[in-house]
């Protein structure tokens, strides 16, 4: 699916240079679950936004479906995006002038696809996330809980390869927390690669797999047990 | 998408009410204020276009040379159009329009007094294609002795037009029958009540007009096969004055040199340039400066939108970055912004319609047209609404469009800040903007008003006040004779302290005569051309025209009536006399005589003209005006008193009186009219960019209520506060002020040259205009900056 190799990601502000990720190499397989660890400030949300082809490495190489794109224009970039990746924020980012049909149905917009096949899929989503009642809700009348399954909702509905979620549980409690971990599962176990930054070990608990960052660099990368458990029974 | 962007659009305008309510309101002003002016450049320059050959009709004009002296006469002499009929295979049609001035009318036992009656070959309608209601208008000027009417003199006279037709109109000479009636759409630089027929010119009066090529009666056109001929037609003009007209002059010893032009039809409106033409011109420079004051209102309506959409713009932020995410490019985002201020322009024109429906009736007052939007004509009006969405729409919208399409979804998309605004100096540079040129027009319509002051209150050498002026009917003998009685009758009453007649007056036009004059240092006569006023012995006296040198016509010495001149001081200056007194002057009419007086220049004519050389000459018994100075107390009975006298002494024609200061001022019209336009203008302009000031405040305010907490806490007073946030403001109004200052003057003092006597442009003319902008600006600002600095700290702190 994706594979990196010695990226580099410097920032200069004020002339100060800080070094967000240093020499990273890691690949990711089609239909893998993959969740990055570590304190804050290591990195992590840097590295998330590289694979989401958000922004561009200063460093290093880096093939999104077996294409050298770290060299990709802004344009080239949107377009991979668009087709490909879909996005999960720890503050949910939905648009408060947009109901939950039309937050949800944006990215089909963009992809221009015939209204009446947009209003099958949003239907569909909004079934299997359980908000088919909150259509014509806007977000500030929805629980935080909500509004996470709707930004969910948004990122599969143009049924991507892959989603990346940058602490998708971190504005939630952990009744919420859990659910929400439970709808990214059920996409994984439906073949979508998944790539989450988390601070939650509970979390990551969820995932096949752990890169932990430390200072820009990945420290270890370690095959989580209990999914390793479960695959074996 | 559309669906989308449009949604998104109207529920961030139906959120954000007080932003939205600004934001329209402002661009619907502007675009209100740009309509008016619209219409307005659009009749100035559409004059004539009614005419269906408009493009293809010419007047002739002259350019007359007289001692190295030009003027520009749009008269040409009679035998002009005979010629161009005959020998000019480039001209398809000719027509002569001679004005007759004011005429008397009688109607069976009614006295009319009329203006805008012209003589005109038959031709006429043929050239200019007027709608008749009744007659054919090819024939109707054939026969002489006829006349045909406007529908609205008709009505006047007869009650409808139909019952004009066949009847006649009694002028002092002549009857005429009227064949036709027509409509004057005006619009044009005729303005008809009637045309009298050539034809009914006798021979020896055709006769007496027809050699003379110096004699400047009438206007005329040339009707060409296409507009293009204008060169061929100009040079074959030349060909003929030098063949025919040269040999004319120097034959008669007239020592003049004269040049004919071509003007097309469709100039004639906007050219002020000219003597003695028609209505009075429109001026160019003015039609220029509303435009350019129409393009200022859109831009600063404009600045409006852009300063609210960036400063809002950290509200729109995420939704920039989320659309990022999910994959639109950047080139959508402008199309999605633009799109939205064209939207937001298309809500602004439906108010704006609706405002200039409500504010036709003043403005229509204020330009004396008759405006409206129904007869805007659909084309033309969907192009100029297309224009202004354009404009508007691309001006107003490009920058937050681009602005906000730039931000990076990795920066706004945190959950931890928001954008800073970066954008804090482009709206410093474009709240300057706004100011600078509300700046501009404040202080522009402060240099006109003190201008207008000027000429009014300037003292012109007389007395302008107090004098009732009665219109001496023309060609009344008889009435002449017995002025001396009307003026004793006049003098009975003790509120009436002085009498005087004279040939013109002051504000009206002076005509110009040849005189042979006494070189600088005696010797021999040389040719000189001087305005020339005929006055009676009372005249200096009643307008309180002070001597400089010599004495006043007398009644004592028998020979003043013929034989006396009184020049003023620029005269003698020009003629190169030290000593005047007693040098020999003798007028074209053959008056041979000696200079007896030298007056102080006074102003005969508007201030916009240098005094002029000036020669008075004693004839009693001119027609022209009767002056009568009055007393400021009973004016009421003083006026009923003069009428009653005039009305007992002259019943055959209506009486008309005016009083010589109102007469003197109309010259000062169009400059009036530009100063209430003007004022209006800048009060529109200052009232926008305020909107768009109140809006900003109200952001930064909002922005700053954490900060504004925090000092409260820490024991800032709410003045303090105040100050703090309005700071920022006041400093920008100061920039402005800089910058305004100089754009102004030197714009300002381009228009005072066309004044000859002009008012100095005072420095504290920018001083109050600034301190006028900042006191608005500040109070603007401060009712936001006192709610931000009263509100609770506490609350304040929680809101974060
Ligand atoms: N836009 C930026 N400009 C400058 N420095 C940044 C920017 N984004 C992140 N950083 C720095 O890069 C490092 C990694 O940040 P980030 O990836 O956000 O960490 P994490 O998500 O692990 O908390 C931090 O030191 C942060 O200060
Ligand atoms: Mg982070």
């Amino acid at each position: 699916m994706l594979r990196t190799l010695n990226l580099d990601k410097k920032y200069t502000t004020d002339e100060v240079e800080t070094t967000a990720l240093n020499r990273v190499s890691f690949e990711i397989k089609q239909g893998e679950f993959v969740a990055i660890m570590g304190p804050s400030g290591c990195g992590k949300s840097t590295l998330l936004n590289i694979i989401g082809l958000l922004d561009n490495p200063s460093g290093g190489e880096f093939y999104f479906l077996d294409k050298e794109v770290s060299k990709f224009s802004e344009r080239q970039r949107a377009d991979l995006r668009k087709e490909n990746i879909g996005f999960v924020f720890q503050s949910f980012n939905l648009i408060d002038e947009l109901t939950v049909a039309e937050n949800i149905e944006l990215p089909l917009i963009y992809l221009k696809m015939p209204s009446a096949e947009i209003k099958k899929r949003v239907d569909e989503v909004m079934e299997q996330m359980q908000i088919a009642h909150r259509r014509n809700h806007f977000p500030q009348q929805l629980s935080g809980g909500q509004q996470q399954r709707v930004a969910i909702a948004r990122a599969v509905i143009s049924k991507p390869k892959l989603i990346l979620a940058d602490e998708p549980t971190g504005n939630l409690d952990s009744a919420h927390g859990q659910e929400v971990m439970n709808l990214l599962t059920e996409l994984n176990e439906a073949g979508t690669t998944i790539v989450m930054v988390t601070h939650s070990p509970s979390d990551a608990e969820y995932a096949h797999r752990i890169i932990r960052l430390f200072d820009g660099e990945i420290v270890t990368e370690n095959i989580n047990a209990r999914s390793f458990a479960k695959e074996m029974l | 998408m559309l669906k989308n962007y449009i949604k998104i659009a109207w529920r961030n305008l139906v959120r954000n009410k007080v932003y939205s309510a600004i934001n329209i309101l402002g661009l619907a002003i502007g675009i209100s204020a740009c309509i008016l002016i619209f219409l307005f450049v659009r009749d100035e320059l559409t004059y004539e276009a009614h005419f269906d050959k408009a493009d293809r009709i010419f007047r002739v004009t002259n350019d007359i040379n007289l001692q190295g002296q030009t003027d520009k006469f749009a008269l040409t002499p009679f035998p002009l159009a005979e010629t161009l009929k005959k020998d000019f295979p480039v001209v398809e049609a000719v027509t002569r329009v001679m004005p007759i001035g004011k005429q008397t009318v009688w109607l069976e036992d009614k006295v009319f007094s009329e203006e805008n009656f012209y003589f005109a070959d038959s031709t006429f309608f043929r050239i200019f294609n007027y709608p008749f209601l009744y007659g054919d208008p090819a024939t109707v000027l054939d026969a002489p002795k006829t006349v045909v009417i406007t529908d609205e003199l008709a009505k006047k006279y007869f009650g409808t037009p139909e019952n004009a037709m066949g009847q006649t109109l009694k002028f002092s000479k002549n009857t005429h029958k009227i064949t036709g009636v027509f409509r004057d759409p005006g619009h044009s630089h005729f303005k008809l009540n009637a045309l009298l027929s050539v034809n009914t010119f006798d021979e020896t009066l055709k006769k007496q007009f027809s050699g003379d090529w110096f004699r400047m009666s009438l206007y005329t056109y040339a009707l060409l096969p296409e507009a293009s001929k204008k060169s061929e037609f100009e040079a074959s003009l030349d060909t003929f004055y030098a063949k025919t007209v040269v040999p004319w002059m120097k034959e008669n010893k007239l020592n003049a040199s004269m040049q004919y032009h071509v003007q097309p039809l469709p100039d004639i409106h906007l050219n002020n340039e000219f003597s003695y033409d028609l209505s009075p011109a429109g001026n160019k420079a003015y039609v220029y400066i509303f435009g350019l004051v129409a393009l200022f209102i859109l831009l600063i309506a404009c600045i409006n939108y852009m300063n609210l959409s960036t400063a809002r713009s950290a509200k729109r932020a995420k939704e920039v970055g989320l659309r990022k995410v999910i994959g639109a490019h950047r080139s959508q985002l402008v199309r999605q912004f633009v799109g939205e201020s064209v939207f937001i322009t298309m809500l602004a024109i439906l108010v704006a319609l609706a405002l200039v429906e409500l504010l036709l009736p003043y403005f229509n007052a204020l330009t004396e047209k008759n405006f409206s939007l129904a007869n805007f004509g659909n084309g033309p009006f969907l192009l100029v609404m297309l224009l202004i969405v354009a404009f508007v729409g691309l001006v107003g919208g490009s920058y937050p469009a681009f602005f906000l399409s730039a931000f990076k979804p990795v920066d706004v998309l945190k959950s931890d800040n928001s954008p800073r605004g970066s954008n804090a100096w482009m709206r410093r540079i474009l709240v300057v903007t706004q100011f600078t040129i509300s700046l501009i027009l404040i202080i522009g319509t402060i240099v006109v008003f003190s201008q207008m002051q000027f000429l009014k209150n300037n003292d012109l050498g007389f007395n302008k006040e107090q004098v009732v002026v009665i219109d001496i009917p023309n060609g009344d003998t008889i009435l002449v004779n017995r002025l001396p009685v009307i003026r004793q009758k006049f003098l009975s009453n003790p509120n009436i302290t002085k009498v005087s007649n004279a040939a013109s007056i002051p504000g009206e036009r002076t005509g110009r005569l040849l005189y042979l004059a006494e070189g600088a240092n005696g010797g021999q006569m040389e040719e000189k051309t001087l305005s020339t006023i005929f006055v009676d012995y009372d005249f200096l006296d009643m307008m309180e025209i002070k001597l400089k040198a010599g004495r006043n016509f007398s009644r004592e010495i028998k020979t003043d009536d013929s034989m006396a001149y009184i020049i003023n001081e620029t005269a003698a200056k020009w003629l190169g006399w030290k000593d005047p007194i007693g040098r020999s002057m003798e007028n074209g009419l053959g008056a041979k005589g000696k200079v007896v007086g030298v007056v102080k220049d006074f102003h005969f004519a508007s201030l916009h003209n240098k005094i002029e050389p000036l020669a008075l000459m004693l004839a009693p018994k001119s027609q022209g005006f009767l002056m009568v100075r009055v007393a400021p107390q009973n004016l009421p009975a003083t006026l009923s008193f003069i009428e009653e006298n005039w009305r007992a002494f002259d019943n055959k024609h209506p009486m008309e009186y005016f009083f010589l200061d109102e007469n003197f001022n109309k010259q000062y019209r169009a400059e009036e009219k530009m100063l209430t336009v003007f004022g209006y203008f800048a009060a529109l302009t200052i009232l926008i960019a305020c909107l768009g000031l109140f809006g900003l405040a109200s952001f930064t305010a909002e922005q700053r209520t954490k900060e504004i907490g925090i000092r409260k806490v820490l024991g800032s007073s709410v003045t303090e506060i105040m100050l703090l946030l309005s700071k920022d403001f006041a400093w920008l109004v100061l920039i402005s002020i800089l910058l305004a200052a100089p754009i102004a003057w030197y714009g300002m003092n381009r228009w005072l040259q066309d004044f000859a006597y002009r008012t100095e442009i005072h420095w504290w003319i920018f001083v109050l205009s600034g301190l006028a902008a900042l006191i608005i600006a500040m109070l603007t600002v401060s009712f936001q900056a006192a709610k931000a600095a009263r509100l609770n700290p506490i609350k304040a702190l929680r809101a974060e």
